[in-house]
């Protein structure tokens, strides 16, 4: 076999950047999260809601550290697989990811420490404020972020002179087609992803009959949040698919599993396909009649375009764009059912109660991550064959290394990333097993802003009584 | 046009602060291979847990500045430097996990601390190696690399990583001293006094294979020769004063002296690498973005920076004083 380095740089970024991409997603929507209920908290004094904020803190701990040790892999990655690209997008996306260290990543560093560890030292509302700020910082971050890959989906002002780009309008570079729709839509996508952990987490209890008032709590808070979440999530996805189907054609052919111009009339909605991309058919198609029709053109007898409107060399793989996209719309489909059935048993009083409910909340656990997942398959591989769509192709943009080489360091990362991820859920299922209550409940924190700027001496004397007298 | 000597120097401000913050918590990541006892260790992990993150992030800031404000040196630099870059991150990585996957089972403690250690040393090596292969010089042809991903593999580059990894030893010992309690005053001592006399003939080794590898470097000497030497003076200082304050009472002065000497170091490295990005091969001006991305970037820097300066100190005078015995309250 001859090992192609395109392929494999490719393999290499799409390995390390799904793997990075589960963390902050857990990350963005439990920071937020853990900020409401902190704020719950001192305003209701209900200590149900600090034990939920510490046993959430502790797989926030770990999920935030897996993150940014595999997001550093990144910043640098640009360049290690895709030296071309780095060299042309460099003026454009780097500025960006400058500001996002700059406004996010400090931020969160600075009041991660503090969150973590500061609840004695700086007292409640400072602590409180620390959450806020890790939260806010996770918020930064999604959006420079959503900001520049949204350039690379749907590039806008700049110019390419001499080889080199050059931007001529920042605000058009930052607030390009498509940003302002797939920023909200990946932010809605981590709090879901938090709310179904959070939920999932307390039916786990529920069905056990263990820690039953945070159990009941964090369904409640779960659930909730995911009713209003999946229905916002309806609604700019729907936006957004306009958008893209407006500004990357061949993306949405290649995701509603067409290949001709115009598909039948009334347009089935396929839900598995057996692509062929040599011979632009599909050997295989199982859908709902009508439905196409309905849904992509909202009438009964309209048609869809297919990928063949877009020239062949042109054309992203049909069947990762087709699932990406099936994957993601099918978990939102059964994440709205789920929400809708909460509602109606939450109306009937019996949502704490219904055995099947609480089994289907344990199975739904980690589906936002697995939707965020494949929306951004979705995204990504819709691009191809272009790494900056219509201006640089990925085959274009790859380093002078030798196929070899990529392929060691991508095993390497493979046997690496497995053992965070192994250690992660050990560790997880762990804290989830122990229960909430181990973790001491109670926090004795004194003062505000005046105790962190308290006098040196008070230190030596709490470090004397702490240290055995050491001093 | 002057924008790119700005740009630079924000890369370089931003380099000079990692090399000194995770400086010295990659020398406590080194430092944990020497200690037997699991409670010191303990201890002294709790000395960097809370600030480790901030002080990695200045990594990230130097390398994007790169990517923003330098994209051809960039381009030129990642593949140039892919293994020894690939095998810092990864090290980097399994260090960072370990704060938290340590605390989580006392029985498996001690081999995450293996890791930890040992991902500390591999992390502060290979950026040594990456500096000599910068100084030896890189391939560069038509604006991309030209040579072959093994190039930054010889004895001097070598020699840099194991420089490298003293002087993060020495940064390190003297955390321990200012910010560990009095269990560690000894351990601290021992260690800077092995490690000052390596450092030095480290250094000095590395300093003369540089002439040799590459030659440039008299050429630098003769234009700058009283700012290099002025800042040689100042290492040569601070390692005396480094090396007495050890046996003296100051928690405070063994750390400063250490900062003052890898100082002085990063400082000489900055001039003999100017006015190149890519040292001796690209200059500033040649590899530099378009007018609009620099100044985007310095503008976000000149009103975030001092703001990121001021919850980074408080984020530090929050965890101020000596470390707790029993580690941070959760």
């Amino acid at each position: 076999m001859r090992l192609d380095p395109a392929i494999l740089a490719r393999t290499q970024f799409a390995f390390t950047v799904s793997f990075h991409i589960i963390f902050p997603t857990m990350s963005i929507g439990l920071a937020g999260f853990l900020a409401i209920v902190e704020g719950l908290w001192l305003k209701t004094k209900d200590e149900v809601y600090l034990r939920i904020y510490r046993f959430w803190l502790s797989i926030f701990a770990m999920g935030f550290g897996i993150g940014v040790v595999t997001g550093i892999v990144l910043s640098f990655e640009f360049g290690l697989g895709f030296a071309r690209f780095s060299q042309l997008a460099g003026p454009a996306i780097g500025p960006m990811i400058a500001l996002e260290v700059l406004t996010s990543f400090f931020l969160e560093a600075g009041f991660l420490g503090i969150m973590l560890f500061g609840m004695h030292r700086v007292g409640k509302k400072l602590h409180f404020l620390a959450t806020c700020m890790v939260a806010l910082g996770t918020l930064l971050s999604a959006s420079w972020i959503l900001s520049a890959n949204s350039w690379m989906q749907t590039p806008d002002g700049v110019q390419v002179k001499d080889g080199r780009l050059v931007v001529i309008n920042w605000w058009h570079v930052v607030h390009n087609p498509s940003w302002l729709y797939r920023l909200p839509h990946m932010i809605a996508a981590a709090y879901l992803t938090a709310s179904f952990l959070v939920a999932g987490v307390g039916a786990y209890y529920l069905l056990k009959g263990r820690h039953l008032p945070f159990a009941r709590r964090s369904v409640l808070l779960g659930t909730t949040m995911a009713s209003v979440l999946i229905a916002g999530q309806v609604f700019i996805g729907d936006i957004l698919y306009g958008t893209m189907l407006k500004h990357q054609p061949s993306k949405m052919q290649a995701a509603e599993g067409f290949w001709e111009k115009q598909s039948p009339s009334p347009a089935p909605y396929y839900w598995v396909i057996v692509p062929d991309q040599k011979q632009q058919r599909n050997r295989f198609a199982l859908g709902i009649p009508y439905l196409g029709s309905i849904w992509l053109t909202h009438s009964l007898h309209g048609r869809v375009d297919g990928l063949k409107n877009t020239p062949s060399d042109l054309q992203p793989r049909m069947a990762m764009v087709f699932y990406g996209f099936r994957v993601m719309y099918g978990i939102a489909i059964v994440m709205f059912g789920v929400a809708s059935a909460g509602l109606w048993l939450r109306w009937k009083r019996r949502l704490f109660t219904t055995p099947w409910f609480l089994k289907v909340l344990v199975v739904m656990t980690p589906s936002g991550i697995l939707a965020t997942l494949s929306g951004w398959y979705l995204a990504e591989t819709g691009r191809q064959p272009w790494v900056i769509f219509g201006l640089l192709r990925t085959a274009d943009a790859v380093s002078p290394v030798p196929a070899k080489t990529l392929l060691s360091t991508l095993i390497a990362f493979a046997c690496l990333y497995a053992i965070f991820l192994t250690a992660f859920l050990i560790f997880v299922r762990r804290i989830i097993r122990r229960g909430p209550e181990e973790i001491g409940a109670q926090a004795e924190a004194s003062g505000s802003l005046k105790n962190v700027f308290r006098p040196w001496v008070m230190d030596k004397a709490t470090l004397e009584t702490t240290d055995g007298g050491a001093q | 046009m002057s924008t790119p000597l700005f740009s630079a120097c924000f890369a370089a401000f931003a380099l000079m602060l990692y090399v000194l913050l995770d400086g010295f918590d990659l020398g406590v990541g080194i430092l944990l291979l020497f200690e037997r006892s699991e409670q010191v260790r303990d201890h002294m992990m709790d000395s960097i847990t809370p600030t480790w993150d901030g002080n990695e992030t200045w990594l990230i800031m130097a390398g994007v500045v790169l990517l923003a404000a330098f994209p051809i040196a960039y381009g030129i630099l990642m593949p140039a430097l892919y293994i020894p870059l690939i095998a810092m991150l990864m090290a980097l990585g399994l260090r960072g996990v370990c704060f938290e996957f340590r605390s989580q089972i006392k029985s498996l403690r001690r081999r995450w601390d293996i890791a930890f250690a040992a991902g500390s040393a591999i992390a502060a090596t290979m950026q040594g190696i990456i500096l000599g292969a910068l100084l030896q010089g890189i391939d560069v042809r038509d604006g991309a690399f030209a040579g072959h991903v093994s190039d930054f593999f010889t004895p001097y580059s070598l020699t840099c990583g194991v420089t490298v990894l003293a002087a993060y030893a020495v940064l390190g010992a003297g955390w321990l001293r200012y910010k560990g309690s009095e269990i560690l005053h000894s351990f601290s001592a021992r260690a800077i006094a092995v490690l000052i006399p390596l450092f030095a003939l480290l250094f000095g080794l590395a300093s003369v294979l540089s002439l040799h590898v590459q030659p440039a470097i008299f050429g630098i000497w003769q234009q700058h020769g009283i700012l290099l030497g002025t800042l040689g003076l100042m290492m040569v200082l601070s390692a005396l004063w480094l090396a007495s304050a050890g046996r003296r009472h100051s928690d405070l002065s063994p750390f400063v002296a250490a900062l003052l000497m890898v100082a002085a170091g990063v400082a000489g490295l900055s001039v003999i690498a100017y006015p190149n990005i890519v040292p001796f091969r690209v200059s500033l001006w040649d590899a530099a973005s378009s007018r609009l991305s620099q100044i985007f970037v310095l503008v976000g820097a000149c009103a975030v920076t001092p703001v990121v300066l001021g919850y980074s100190f408080f984020a530090y005078w929050v965890f101020r004083g000596k470390t707790p015995r029993k580690g941070w309250d959760l």
